[in-house]
């Protein structure tokens, strides 16, 4: 077989699936839940506000283009704001970020250092103290 | 067409260096993959180059290559690769293409997490971009335009395993690769790889130059022959030292110098790359 048919056919095939496929979903699945170990854990950030600042900025170049600039949430992601994110503990919002959500299109956030993952958690949280 | 140019040298660094929202993670590592995927629906544009020193004097060479990466869903990252050759003295051109998947089969981060790796391979004897290295032997250092001449269909498989220990990522692949169009038999290499963030806090301003954009590392990859031969005499094995640079969220540049360690190996790999993310492509 001709290799531009074998390309072309491969490239029909790749682009119904991404015609199909919803990129990502702004609900929340319920099932998304932090283990209790990682739940429980403390922010090792806490009390130091100053640190915030990177976290906004970390949140910006990572977050906003699915959870918007103001956190609120897109047709993407969920807000971040609502009162079921924020009812969360800092260490369940940690193992999120860490996690990721591959169902969900949620990325995986490992590759940041641990401490700039707690000061996105401070980040969130200062965000709904100014709402 | 001289203002033009200027136009381009000036403004380009200048829309670049400025501060962008939205970027995923490009690994440092130019031969191995870690767990990350691209973010659904986010385009990927690279463009890298392989620059071999071969021994025995044989003429110097660079391999060009173009990476398109698409995030389908948070399980499911495809790219096509279209690459190239040129060297000094023997000829140039292109030498194929190349499509491969990437599946992420658990939902969330365990110790290791497992992806699996899919290619299909429509390339000519004259590739030299050594995304990987598979079975043995150097590489063939004949005129271009003979090895171009010669098509080859491989199908290639990857299990990636890869680990987040502390500030370090720890990156292992298998390759088993099959050469549809002769009888080879199944060719199996390897690469692994650790990197590792210069910072761990994010600074509060915009910075270009702080420790938290650059990645620092070293991989090692190599064939490790095949099923019709499996000696260690003539395999092909580099330790490369790697180092990434987040210009920007949106950008990175990386560049790893590998060193060949056996008699099969070339004197170095010199590799450079720059990538650039566009997000939201399909929403």
């Amino acid at each position: 077989m001709n290799r531009w048919c074998v390309f072309a056919m491969a490239a029909l095939f790749q682009a119904a699936w991404i015609g199909a496929l919803p990129a990502q979903s702004g609900h929340q699945d319920p099932s998304w839940v932090a283990p209790d170990r990682a739940a429980s854990m403390p922010n090792p950030l806490a009390g130091r506000s100053e640190l915030a600042d990177g976290g906004r900025k970390v949140f910006e170049q990572r977050c906003t283009q699915c959870h918007g600039d103001d956190a609120q949430g897109t047709s993407r992601a969920p807000n971040l704001l609502s009162r079921r994110v924020q009812a969360q503990t800092d260490g369940a919002l940690f193992w999120k970020i860490s996690s990721g959500d591959t169902r969900a299109g949620m990325p995986t956030f490992s590759y940041l250092p641990a401490p700039e993952r707690w000061q996105l958690v401070l980040h969130l949280r200062s965000l709904a103290n100014v709402r | 067409m001289r203002r033009f140019a200027l136009v381009l040298i000036v403004a380009l660094p200048l829309a670049v260096l400025r501060a962008e929202p939205a970027g995923a993670q490009e690994r440092a590592y130019f031969n191995t993959y870690d767990h990350y995927l691209e973010e659904p629906g986010n385009l990927e544009i690279a463009v890298a180059s392989t620059n071999g020193l071969p021994k025995n004097g044989n003429a110097a060479y660079s391999a060009p290559w173009l990476e398109l990466e698409y995030g389908l869903t948070g399980w499911w990252t495809a790219e096509l690769y279209l690459e190239a050759i040129t060297t000094r003295g023997d000829g140039n051109g292109f030498t194929g293409w190349r499509w491969e998947n990437r599946f992420r089969p658990l939902r969330s981060e365990h110790r290791v997490n497992p992806v699996l790796y899919i290619e299909y391979e429509h390339t000519n004897e004259a590739s030299r971009i050594q995304k990987e290295i598979v079975g043995s032997g150097a590489i063939e250092y004949e005129p271009i335009a003979d090895l171009r001449a010669v098509h080859t269909h491989e199908l290639e498989a990857k299990l990636i395993l890869s680990s987040v220990v502390g500030l370090w990522n720890i990156s292992e692949n298998v390759i088993f690769e099959k050469n549809l169009s002769e009888a080879e038999g199944v060719e199996f290499g390897y690469s692994v790889g650790v990197s590792r963030p210069i910072g761990t806090l994010a600074s509060g301003t915009s910075c270009h130059f702080c420790g938290e954009n650059f990645v620092v590392g070293v991989e090692a990859y190599g064939g490790l022959g095949s099923t019709e031969d499996f000696g260690t005499a003539e395999q092909r094995h580099y330790l490369a030292p790697i180092v990434g640079w987040h210009v920007t969220a949106r950008m990175t540049i990386k560049a790893s110098a590998g060193i060949g360690l056996t008699h099969a190996s070339d004197h170095a790999l010199l590799r450079v790359g720059v990538s650039y993310e566009l997000p939201g492509v399909r929403r």
